[in-house]
């Protein structure tokens, strides 16, 4: 398997949008540094300290659980309509590989991206925040980045059968992706009027609750009053989106054997 | 282990109720090369497609080396290369990047049979080139090169050379042929160009509508084609009294007025010549005629040429 995935990274060489994707992991730390300098954005802060938590909070918040979804979403598109586009899904079949196989190596691709993307823009954040504000906890910031990482690729996978499914075009897909990204912003936002039900199927809304709580555990300053009985344990997180991935997955799995045929 | 590589036993394929191949007999023996003839949509790629497990057969049944495709297709297609229809690659790679991508996914040794590979087909090793830059015959020598790369011992190659140009296709044939003779491959090659194939193929077959019509060695085939004399006299029917009293033939078929067609070509022409010279006929041609494969296509088919 190790050998696919290294094969699925090799596919993507050349491809710009990749590199796009790395400098994209910049794109929210460095306005929200700057902004978090204002005097009105200090105020709100005890200290600078406090301030890089809650500059770290924004770009979780923005960077990463509104613009992952879009760029797994087309690095999706890429890595699924690369074999369609350039007709080398023969060539894979006559190995032999199974559709299975592909698949599963496509998705792991999609895990490491969204990991090394959301360590990436924390990795950004701490560069930028070292000049004006006080960084400390490192360590558990990467972590929750890293988790982070895999609750938002794994609530992404049900936007990735739709891809799949109807099989268009990248613009298609892009489209699709901003649509699903504002969808989920918009339900984080509406938290106080939407059911917990709609609010915990959709994955941002999901990981924001639950990292939300999950800093508050950590002693980094939140002020949850109004989330009260809205945020998940881990572990129901990791239910929710590993049955939310399992069953996308087999569906992924399903529409390109049958594409692939 | 069965004599034959490939074996097919009433392969069919339909799409709806359209029969692509039907009821297909293949049989294939170790080291030769077989050309597949057939017009556009008469079932070539299909069968090729059935026999690499890219489509499944709507009935019948398919053994390579002796295996069941169905159950084995794993251990089988490790030992086949193959080319079907257009060559596949990632246009942002060069076609060395393109080739080690399928030697990792082969697990074989990259760096070795991809120069190798690359050099058997005139390709070149570490080229900057991207695979998207690339001349129609550049990507088919590189489908070829992918081909060949891991070594198998059946190659099924669908028009291998399209787009080639003729020194190229000299080459590809001179390639296959010593893919054939020395190294023992088994070869299934089709191609639109019919001189290609007699000049390549041990044994051909001929699909019209998804149906075989022919299986035959071309040494055979050799034997079965028609050949004749052809004369152009000045009275086609006093020659053919001539053939009847004096040689006492009459395999021959009189054409028009002055051509006639002498099917037994055993009796020495200059013989006939004279005698008709003597007879009072004027001749104004006198030739030996062989039926080509393109001939012979055209008579089984019951129609026009292949392209």
């Amino acid at each position: 398997m190790l050998k696919l995935v290294k094969v699925e990274f090799q596919k993507l060489k050349r491809k710009k949008f990749i590199l796009l994707v790395t400098l994209s992991a910049f794109m929210f730390p460095l306005p929200l540094s700057y902004l978090m300098t204002t005097p009105s954005m200090m105020e709100q802060y005890s200290d600078k300290a406090d301030a890089f938590d809650g500059l770290f909070n924004m770009v979780l918040g923005y960077g990463i659980q509104f613009l992952l979804p879009c760029i797994i979403g087309v690095v999706a598109a890429m890595l699924f309509f690369i074999e369609r586009d350039n007709d080398t899904f023969k060539n894979i079949k006559t190995i032999p590989l199974s559709s299975t196989q592909v698949v599963t190596a496509k998705i792991i691709v999609l895990f490491i991206i969204g990991v090394v993307f959301c360590i990436a823009s924390t990795i950004a954040t701490v560069l930028v925040g070292m000049f004006m504000l006080d960084v400390y906890g490192l360590g558990y910031k990467i972590f929750l980045a890293v988790e982070t990482g895999i609750f938002i690729t794994a609530g992404t996978l049900p936007l990735i059968v739709i891809v799949v499914f109807f099989s268009r075009t990248y613009i298609f897909s892009v489209l699709l992706c901003i649509f699903y990204s504002v969808l989920n912003m918009s339900a984080t936002a509406l938290f106080d009027a939407l059911p917990k039900t709609i609010l915990w199927l959709l994955p941002t809304p999901l990981t924001t609750f639950w990292s939300a709580g999950d800093m508050k555990r950590h002693g980094i300053n939140m002020n949850l009053e109004q989330m009260n009985g809205l945020i998940p344990s881990t572990f129901q997180v990791i239910l929710i989106l590993g049955i939310m991935a399992v069953i996308s997955i087999l569906l992924i799995d399903y529409l390109y054997k049958k594409r692939g045929e | 282990m069965s004599e034959y590589i490939i074996q097919t036993n009433n392969l069919t394929k339909q799409y709806g109720e359209q029969k692509s191949v039907s009821a297909m007999n293949l049989h294939v023996k170790k080291g030769r090369i077989y050309g597949l003839l057939g017009r556009n949509g008469a079932g070539k790629t299909t069968t090729m497609k059935m026999l690499l497990g890219l489509t499944k057969p709507t009935s019948g049944s398919i053994k390579i080396f002796g295996k069941s495709m169905e159950t084995n297709s794993k251990d089988i297609l490790p030992h086949i290369g193959s080319l079907i229809e257009s060559p596949g690659f990632y246009p942002n790679l060069t076609g060395t990047e393109n080739l080690r991508i399928f030697a990792e996914l082969r697990g074989i040794n990259k760096s070795k049979c991809v120069r190798d590979a690359l050099e058997v087909v005139g390709l070149p090793y570490r080229d900057k080139k991207l695979f998207a830059e690339y001349s129609l015959g550049m990507k088919q020598r590189l489908a070829i090169a992918l081909a060949v790369m891991h070594n198998p011992n059946l190659l099924i190659l669908d028009e291998p050379i399209n787009g080639l140009d003729p020194i190229g296709i000299s080459e590809m044939r001179s390639f296959i042929r010593e893919l054939c003779d020395v190294h023992g491959k088994t070869i299934l090659i089709s191609s639109h160009i019919l001189s290609e194939i007699e000049l390549l193929a041990d044994d051909i077959w001929i699909i019209d509508n998804g149906i075989l019509l022919e299986e035959e060695s071309m040494k055979e085939l050799a034997k079965k084609n028609s050949r004749y004399v052809n004369f152009m006299v000045s009275d086609s029917q006093r020659a053919a009294e001539i053939l009847r009293t004096e040689f006492e033939c009459d395999d021959f078929q009189i054409c028009d007025k002055n051509r006639l067609q002498l099917y037994n070509t055993t009796i020495p022409r200059a013989e006939i010549t004279y005698v008709f010279v003597k007879q009072g006929l004027e001749i104004t041609e006198v030739y030996l005629c062989e039926e080509t494969l393109e001939d012979y296509f055209k008579r089984v088919t019951g129609g026009e040429g292949i392209a």
